[in-house]
C-alpha cells in the first residue's frame, strides 16, 4: 500500500511525468512555437507504441530496430494527418485532429488480427499464447540497473525516460534557436506577414506537426515499456488533455517550461490521491478518481481565465497579443 | 433491408439534426465551438434519467425536466464562465481551451453524481411497430416523433418570430446587428437558453435510441454532431438540420450491402469522421454555408 | 522597354461586388508609380492580387516575363515582388532585429535539411545576414531599437521597419500600401528620402497606393487612376492632373489640395 512517503510511489509519479514531458513537448511545438490547434497527439503516441509492440512480437524484429521504426511511423502519422488538413482554419483543423485520433483507436480497437484488438497487445502473439514485446528492452532495463547500481526497475525507468525526456527538450530548444524556429515563430505570429517575407507556411507548419508527432511517438515507446502491456483505451483522448494541461501550466512557447509543467502536474495528481481531509473524505475512494479530474478541470480553467501564461510564460507577451 | 437503414438513418440524424441546431446557434452568436456541448446533452439525458428512473415519472415529464435543467445549466455556465473570458476579451484560442476543460469537469461530475454503469429508460425494447418492411421499437418511434416536432418549432421559430430573426441576424453579422440596436446581451442569454433545451433534449431522445447509456456518452455524440454542424455549414441553423439528417443518414446507409458489401456496421462513427473531414476539404462552407473569411 | 509588371484586364469579385472590373495597365522597371483613386476604387484589392493574397477571377498578372496571378504569396516575394502593409504588420511578439532576420530567401538554415547538412553554410549566411541587418536598421534610424519587442515601436516606426523588411529581400519591384498613411510630416520627408534614393541607388521600381496627392505628385512619375474597379487614367502627373474625367471621380471629396484648370 503506498503511502505519501513512499519512494516507490514516487518513482512511479516520475516516470509518468517524464513520459509526459515528452508528449507534451510535441504539443509544445506544434501550438506553442506552430501555432497548430493538435488535439489528437494521443493518436501519435498509440501509433508509435503499436508500430514496436507488432513488429517486436508478429514479425520478430531486434526492439532496436522496431522502436526507431515506431517513431517513424507516428511521424508519417503527422504527415498523413497534415497534408490534407493543415490549410483548414484552426477550429475545423482541431476537430479534424479529434477524428483523427478517434479514427485511430477505433481501428486499433477493432483490427484484431493486426493489433489485437480490445484485449491489447496481449492478443498480439498466437492464440493461447500471452505476447510480450517487451523482452530486449527488459534485458537492457535491467543491466542499466546494475550498472548504476540503482534499487528497483522503476527507479531505473525513471532516470532512462529522464535523460532521454532531457536529451529531446535540449535538442528542441536548440532547434527553435535556429533560423528555422524563427521561421516557424513568425508563421505562429502572423503567417500572412511572414509569407509576404517568402516563407512557405505550409511546409513548416507540416514540419511541426511532424516532429512534434514523432515525439509523442517516443512518449508512446517509453509507456509501452514502463507497462509491458497496453490496449486501446489506454490512448484515450484524457491524456492528450493532460499533455495540452502541462504546456498550458507551464507556459507557451518556452521548451524548459514543460518539464516543470509536468512535474507540476504529476504533484497535483498524484498527491490528491493522498488528501483524506474534506470534500474528499465524503466520498469513497473510486469516486475520488472523479473528484480529482474535476478538481483539475477547474486548474485548466482558472488557468485560461486567470493567468493564461502558465507559470513560467512571459506576461508582456500575452499582453501584446 | 434499405428502407429500414433509411429509417433508422432519420432516427439517428434527427437526434443529430437536434443537436447541430443547438451547437450552431451558440457558434453564431459567440463564435464559440463548444466543446462541452456532448456533455450537456448528457447531463439533460441523465436528469431525464432520474425523472424517469427513481422518480417513475413518465419519459414526457423526464424528458421536459431534462430539458429545462440543460437549459439552466447552460445559462449558469454564461454567467460563470462564457461571461468572465468575454469581458476579459479572451481571444479564440483561450474560449477553445476552455470549452475542451469545461468538457472535462462536466464529465467526471456526472460520473461522480452517477456513476460510471449504464443507465436505461423504462420503454418497452419488445414493443415494435411495423409498417411496410420497416420495424420500429417503441423508443425510436417516441424518438423520431419527438425530432421531427421539435424540428418544425425550431424551424418555426427561427423563420416567423421577432427572437428568432433576431439570432439569425446576429449569426449573420454580429457588429452589424449591435449597430442596428438589437440586445447583445439579452439575444446572448436567449441564444443559450434555446441550446441548452435543445442539447438536453437531443441528449434524452440519444439516450432513448441507444436502449442504454453511459454518463460519459457525451463525447461519443460530439463528434458526429460538429461533423452535421460542418456539413450544413457552419453558423447556419437551417444548415445544421440539414446536416444532422444527412450524417445520420450517411452512416446508417454505409452499412448497406449494395455499397460494395456496405462498412462493417461498427465502423459507423469512422463513416461521421471522413464525412467531416471530406466536408471540410472539399467544401468548408457547408451546404448551406456562405464562402467566406472568417 | 519592356514593362516589368504589366496588368492585364483583371477582374476581381466579391459575392456579386465587382472590386475590381478590368484593370489594366503597365509598370516600367525602375520607376515610380503612384496609383491612386477614391476609397473603394480597388486599389487595395488588386495590391492583393499582384502579390497573391488574393487570386483574380479574370486576367493576368505578368512579372519580369512571368505569369504570377495563379502563384501564392510566399513564391511571388520569393521571385522578387514584395509588398508591405498599410497596418506594417510588424511580427510584434518578436524583436526588430529578427523582423529583419526574416526577411531572408535561400537560407539554408532556415531548412531542416540544411540545418543537418550544411551547418557551415548556415551560420555564415546568418553572419552576413546579420550584418546587412545592421545596415538597414542603420538607415531607418531603428537601431537603438535593435533588440525591443516590434510591438513596442510606434506606427511611424513600424512603417520604417516595414519598409526596412521589404529591402532586406533585394527586391526587384515593392508594392508599398499607403506609406504615408497615419506618419508625421517629418516622417513623411524622411520616407519620400529614403524611396528616391533606393530607386537612384539599386534600381528598385516601386508602385505605391497613396492618397496624399502632395507626395505623388512629387516622387511619381507616372500616376495610374482607378474609380470603381477600372482604370479611369495614366500618364504623368501634369497630363492626369488635367484630366476631366479624373476630377470628376474626385469631386466631392477633399482629397484634392488644388483645382486643376481645364485642359
Amino acid at each position: 500500500m503506498s503511502t505519501l512517503a513512499s519512494a516507490g510511489f514516487w518513482e512511479f509519479v516520475g516516470v509518468v511525468a517524464g513520459i509526459y514531458t515528452i508528449l507534451a513537448l510535441g504539443i509544445q511545438l506544434q501550438f506553442g512555437f506552430a501555432g497548430l490547434l493538435n488535439f489528437g497527439q494521443v493518436a501519435f503516441m498509440a501509433i508509435g507504441a503499436y508500430t514496436m509492440a507488432i513488429l517486436v512480437v508478429k514479425e520478430g524484429w531486434s526492439t532496436w530496430l522496431a522502436a526507431p521504426l515506431g517513431v517513424a511511423a507516428a511521424a508519417v502519422g503527422g504527415l498523413v494527418l497534415g497534408l490534407p488538413t493543415l490549410r483548414l482554419r484552426s477550429d475545423y483543423f482541431a476537430i479534424v485532429t479529434i477524428a483523427f485520433s478517434e479514427i485511430v483507436r477505433y481501428v486499433a480497437m477493432n483490427e484484431d488480427a493486426l493489433t489485437g484488438g480490445s484485449q491489447g497487445t496481449i492478443a498480439l502473439g498466437p492464440v493461447g499464447q500471452a505476447a510480450q514485446y517487451n523482452g530486449q528492452w527488459a534485458q537492457f532495463q535491467h543491466r542499466m540497473q546494475a550498472w548504476l547500481g540503482l534499487p528497483s526497475a522503476d527507479a531505473t525507468m525513471l532516470v532512462i525516460v529522464w535523460l532521454a525526456a532531457l536529451a529531446l527538450l535540449a535538442s528542441a530548444w536548440a532547434v527553435l534557436r535556429t533560423p528555422w524556429g524563427r521561421v516557424l515563430r513568425s508563421i505562429r505570429e502572423d503567417e500572412d506577414a511572414a509569407a509576404s517575407l517568402g516563407k512557405n507556411a505550409f511546409a513548416y507548419k507540416l514540419q511541426a506537426l511532424a516532429l512534434g508527432a514523432a515525439l509523442a511517438g517516443v512518449a508512446g515507446l517509453f509507456y509501452a515499456w514502463q507497462f509491458s502491456y497496453f490496449s486501446p483505451d489506454d490512448f484515450a483522448p484524457l491524456l492528450t488533455f493532460f499533455a495540452w494541461m502541462i504546456v498550458l501550466l507551464g507556459g507557451l512557447g518556452r521548451v524548459f517550461a514543460v518539464p516543470v509543467g509536468a512535474v507540476v502536474f504529476g504533484f497535483i495528481f498524484a498527491g490528491t490521491r493522498f488528501l483524506g481531509f474534506a470534500p474528499f473524505s465524503w466520498f469513497a475512494s473510486d469516486q475520488r478518481a472523479y473528484l480529482r479530474l474535476i478538481i483539475i478541470g477547474l486548474v485548466i480553467l482558472a488557468l485560461v481565465v486567470l493567468r493564461p501564461q502558465g507559470l513560467l510564460g512571459k506576461r508582456e507577451e500575452m499582453v501584446l497579443e | 433491408m434499405f428502407s429500414q437503414l433509411v429509417v433508422n438513418g432519420l432516427v439517428t440524424g434527427s437526434v443529430y439534426a437536434i443537436a447541430a441546431v443547438g451547437v450552431s446557434l451558440v457558434y453564431g452568436i459567440l463564435r464559440l465551438v463548444n466543446f462541452a456541448y456532448g456533455d450537456m446533452m448528457a447531463f439533460g439525458a441523465l436528469v431525464a434519467y432520474g425523472c424517469n428512473g427513481p422518480l417513475r415519472q413518465s419519459m414526457v415529464v423526464a424528458a421536459l425536466a431534462g430539458m429545462a435543467a440543460t437549459a439552466l445549466l447552460a445559462l449558469a455556465l454564461d454567467v460563470a464562465l462564457w461571461k468572465p473570458l468575454r469581458a476579459r476579451r479572451a481571444g479564440f484560442m483561450s474560449l477553445f481551451l476552455a470549452s475542451i476543460g469545461l468538457a472535462l469537469v462536466l464529465r467526471q461530475a456526472l460520473l461522480l453524481a452517477a456513476g460510471p454503469q449504464p443507465e436505461a429508460y423504462r420503454v418497452d425494447p419488445y414493443r415494435v411497430f411495423v409498417i411496410g418492411s420497416v420495424r420500429l421499437s417503441e423508443a425510436q418511434t417516441i424518438a423520431v416523433a419527438t425530432a421531427a416536432a421539435a424540428i418544425v418549432v425550431v424551424a418555426l421559430f427561427l423563420a416567423r418570430t421577432t427572437a428568432g430573426r433576431v439570432l439569425r441576424a446576429m449569426a449573420d453579422d454580429r457588429t452589424l446587428a449591435a449597430v442596428a440596436g438589437i440586445d447583445v446581451a439579452r439575444a446572448t442569454r436567449l441564444a443559450w437558453a434555446i441550446s441548452g433545451l435543445l442539447a438536453g433534449l437531443a441528449g434524452v431522445l440519444a439516450g432513448l435510441v441507444e436502449y442504454s447509456f453511459t454518463p460519459d456518452f457525451g463525447f461519443q455524440l460530439l463528434l458526429p454532431v460538429f461533423a452535421a454542424v460542418v456539413l450544413g455549414g457552419i453558423g447556419s441553423a437551417y444548415g445544421a438540420l440539414a446536416g444532422g439528417l444527412a450524417l445520420g443518414l450517411a452512416e446508417e446507409l454505409s452499412t448497406w450491402s449494395g455499397f460494395a458489401g456496405g462498412v462493417d456496421p461498427v465502423y459507423k462513427p469512422v463513416v461521421a469522421f471522413v464525412l467531416l473531414a471530406l466536408a471540410l476539404l472539399l467544401r468548408p462552407q457547408g451546404l448551406f454555408g456562405r464562402a467566406r473569411v472568417a | 522597354m519592356t514593362a516589368l509588371l504589366e496588368i492585364q484586364q483583371v477582374v476581381k469579385s466579391f459575392g456579386g461586388v465587382r472590386a475590381v472590373d478590368g484593370a489594366a495597365f503597365d509598370v516600367a522597371a525602375g520607376s515610380i508609380t503612384a496609383l491612386i483613386g477614391p476609397n473603394g476604387a480597388g486599389k487595395s484589392t488588386l495590391f492583393n492580387c499582384v502579390a497573391g493574397s488574393l487570386r483574380p477571377d479574370a486576367g493576368r498578372i505578368v512579372f519580369a516575363g512571368r505569369r504570377i496571378d495563379r502563384l501564392p504569396t510566399h513564391r511571388i516575394a520569393r521571385a522578387g515582388l514584395v509588398r508591405t502593409f498599410q497596418s506594417a504588420r510588424a511580427l510584434a511578439r518578436m524583436t526588430v532585429l529578427d523582423n529583419l532576420l526574416l526577411a531572408s530567401i535561400g537560407h539554408p538554415g532556415e531548412r531542416l535539411s540544411g540545418l543537418l547538412l550544411r551547418p557551415r553554410a548556415a551560420r555564415a549566411h546568418e553572419r552576413a545576414l546579420r550584418e546587412r541587418a545592421r545596415e538597414l536598421l542603420d538607415l531607418v534610424g531603428l537601431q537603438a531599437h535593435a533588440d525591443a519587442y516590434a510591438g513596442t515601436l510606434s506606427g511611424g516606426q513600424r512603417k520604417l521597419l516595414d519598409l526596412a523588411r521589404v529591402l532586406m529581400l533585394e527586391p526587384t519591384l515593392v508594392l508599398l500600401d499607403e506609406p504615408m498613411a497615419g506618419v508625421s510630416p517629418r516622417l513623411r520627408v524622411e520616407l519620400l528620402d529614403h524611396i528616391l534614393a533606393l530607386r537612384r541607388e539599386r534600381g528598385i521600381t516601386f508602385l505605391i497606393i497613396e492618397h496624399d496627392l502632395d507626395f505623388v505628385m512629387q516622387a511619381a512619375e507616372k500616376i495610374v487612376v482607378m474609380n470603381e474597379g477600372r482604370v479611369i487614367a495614366q500618364g504623368d502627373p501634369a497630363s492626369v492632373q488635367g484630366d476631366q474625367a479624373v476630377v470628376d471621380a474626385y469631386l466631392g471629396t477633399a482629397a484634392v489640395h488644388e483645382q486643376p484648370a481645364p485642359a
